[in-house]
């Protein structure tokens, strides 16, 4: 009997979650319902009935929703059919079955930002050999092993890391003391960015300098414990960079306890709502970010003109809507400048 | 009633539920029962499916091991460092990853077994101790670009035709879910695990080497993370510590719980794990089918575990009443 029980229950429960999705469906018909012409692709040169996949590094978290959204304006201008979902947690195995999900409902264009550039290179290989198209966005993939076709940059490293510099140039001066915090000595990007940002010291600023560079290992604690270290080891520092988006918060707090704050100039990168109480009490003068609306745009805009045949190798410019057209480089699509978050604009970004 | 009929019982109520998902699933999208679907999801069962095997003998014993995700992120390590830095022949390299696999889970049996500490705690502790060991030996660098010869080997598609495509590690997988199936139900070491999780103390006195059986189902659960690890590196070319295996632990016993292994030891049987661990990916791939979004697929799948526990609950209640009369 009550192992009747038990199958009951669970084909009971079963059932509400079938309930459940029909509901949803009802709700938004002209993106749920399973498509008409079932097993073949509707090879769609316009863009109308394109079936575009979106898939972040993980869901729910304020700078993807801040993509979804951009993402979701480009696709109903354009009339593509969008499904934007991703892991719960940042996990690439989960990316991975979540594609392999993609593929067997035959999407057009799968767009991804993944979570391991190398691991999530056989299953997106997969995705081409069965006709799929292949973006990435936001982070990239290893372009040789994966096969993806072009990679919606949010901003060159050439440009992040003259910005920064720029930035701190117009704060603390053109002959600066600075530290760099980064995030770890290994991380290819944050490397790619200091590597320009040193470039543009010794080609703009020939007097600005770098006394250290620290690691604070994505780790809050470690970024404060060394912020307040390099504050008490040189006294006359003039500026600090925090290139990662714990590394910066971890700075703001311990600038502003140690009571320099105004004195040393303070600046890098991460979220506009994550720094907005520093820039609100003047400890940091100005965030520098993309915006990761325009990103979510782009990367639709970038999807369809790929599947209709006009982002193709050897473009040199790609039409965005709103955006105007954007620059293609190589193989990359490029959003632009980095934006500057300042007191004045700062409070407008939920991100 | 005797117990055989009651295990037989609970696989019939099982592979009806399968079916009742295989049918809503196939409601809900019209991807799911092709064979397109159906072949392509032996990639992402396989791992987890290895492991319950191994992780239902745990059970049944009334142990658990939680560092079966940790042990497979340090033997990935393993193989990635002996491979590249060591310089050893894949092949080498790929025994050595194993061997690596079955002394992290004899160290769990044997502390266990030596020490008396619950198997909770230790492998919780190992847990977080394999996995620091496997991001602090590789520093957190991955180890990619795995010869072809190697992926293909342990992690062989085999194109059916032009888009539909499967996983020759799932027969792999059908040979060793026999063996342990035998080995579970038909032998005397099998009803000696039974034994275990029914009552040590009287099993001892009954003459069973309790301690030697636990220590040698840790060591096996290692082995065969181990397995599943180099199976998983081939699949995504890549040994990276913080990347495989995460989550591991939980969806395996997640199906085995929901395969009607008690978790209190005593009852279960290999053929009930698998079909909760397909169930699971069952369902999971079906709501993803769907589109519904991930986090409706979660609450779904956490759903269906409090259910399992509680039909559990209620069958073992029933039992002692049974019993009693």
């Amino acid at each position: 009997m009550h192992k009747r029980l038990f199958l009951v229950t669970l084909g009971g429960l079963l059932l509400v979650a079938g309930c459940g999705k029909k509901e949803e469906t009802a709700g938004e018909p002209a993106t749920k319902t399973p498509r008409p012409e079932d097993v073949f692709k509707t090879e769609a040169a316009g863009g109308a009935g394109l079936k575009v996949a979106m898939i972040p590094k993980r869901k729910g978290i304020d700078y993807f929703n801040a993509t979804q959204v951009g993402a979701e304006e480009a696709a109903k201008e354009l009339g593509v059919e969008l499904d934007f979902d991703g892991p719960v947690e940042a996990s690439v195995d989960k990316q991975i079955e979540l594609i392999d999900s993609f593929i067997t409902r035959k999407f057009d264009l799968l767009a991804v930002s993944p979570n391991d550039p190398d691991a999530i290179a056989p299953i997106l290989q997969r995705a081409r050999d069965q006709g799929v198209h292949v973006l990435t966005w936001d982070a990239d993939a290893n372009a040789e092993a994966s096969g993806r076709e072009f990679f919606v940059d949010q901003a060159s490293p050439e440009s992040i890391g003259y910005t920064l510099v720029d930035v701190m140039a117009r704060e603390a001066g053109p002959d600066a003391k600075t530290v760099i915090i980064t995030g770890s000595l290994t991380a290819a990007n944050q490397n790619e960015w200091m590597k320009w940002m040193k470039k543009r010291m010794q080609e703009d600023y020939p007097k600005m300098e770098v006394l250290t560079t620290k690691p604070s290992e994505e780790d809050p604690q470690l970024a404060r414990q060394v912020t307040q270290d390099v504050l008490t080891a040189y006294d006359d520092l003039d500026g600090i960079f925090a290139i990662t988006s714990v590394a910066f918060p971890g700075a703001a707090t311990a600038l502003e306890k140690s009571g320099r704050a105004g004195k040393v100039a303070l600046t890098g990168l991460s979220s506009p709502k994550t720094m907005r109480k520093w820039v609100d009490n003047g400890t940091v003068k100005t965030v520098v970010l993309w915006n990761p609306v325009d990103l979510g745009y782009l990367t639709i805009y970038a999807a369809k003109a790929l599947c209709a045949g006009t982002l193709k190798p050897g473009a040199t410019q790609v039409e965005a809507g709103r955006l105007g057209t954007k620059p293609v480089e190589g193989d990359r699509v490029v959003l632009g400048e980095p934006m500057l978050f300042t007191k004045e604009n700062i409070g407008k970004f939920d991100f | 009633m005797t117990g055989a009929s009651l295990w037989r019982r609970q696989e019939v109520a099982l592979a009806g539920l399968l079916g009742v998902t295989v049918v809503v699933m196939s409601l809900l999208s019209p991807d799911f029962l092709t064979a397109r679907n159906l072949l392509s999801m032996p990639q992402f069962f396989v791992e987890p499916g290895l492991i319950a095997l191994a992780m239902a003998f745990a059970i049944i014993t009334g142990g658990i091991d939680l560092s079966v995700g940790s042990i497979m992120a340090l033997v990935a390590v393993a193989l990635g460092l002996a491979w590249k830095r060591l310089g050893l022949p894949l092949p080498l390299a790929t025994v050595v990853a194993l061997l690596v696999g079955g002394l992290a889970g004899l160290l769990n049996g044997a502390v266990i077994t030596r020490l008396g500490i619950p198997p909770l705690m230790v492998t919780l502790a190992t847990m977080a101790g394999y996995r620091g060991l496997a991001i602090g030996l590789s520093r957190g660098q991955p180890v990619s670009g795995f010869p072809g010869a190697f992926r293909g080997f342990w992690s062989r598609e085999l194109h059916l035709s032009a888009d539909v495509v499967t996983h020759a590690q799932l027969f792999l997988f059908i040979a060793l879910a026999i063996v342990a199936g035998v080995l579970l139900w038909r032998t005397v070491l099998g009803r000696h695990v039974y034994a275990v999780g029914h009552n040590e103390v009287a099993a001892r006195y009954a003459g069973v080497n309790v301690d030697l059986i636990r220590l040698g189902i840790y060591a096996m659960l290692g082995l065969i993370a181990a397995l599943a690890a180099v199976i998983a590196v081939a699949r995504v070319n890549t040994a990276k510590a913080d990347t495989v295996g995460v989550g591991m632990e939980l969806e395996v016993i997640t199906g085995c719980v929901l395969g009607g292994i008690d978790i209190q030891g005593g009852r279960g049987t290999i053929l009930g794990a698998v079909l909760g661990v397909l169930i699971i990916k069952a369902v999971t791939r079906g709501l993803e089918l769907a589109g519904v979004g991930s986090e409706f697929v979660m609450l779904v799948t956490g759903l269906l575990l409090v259910a399992a526990v509680v039909a559990s609950q209620v069958a073992r209640r029933g039992r002692v009443v049974e019993v009693a009369e």
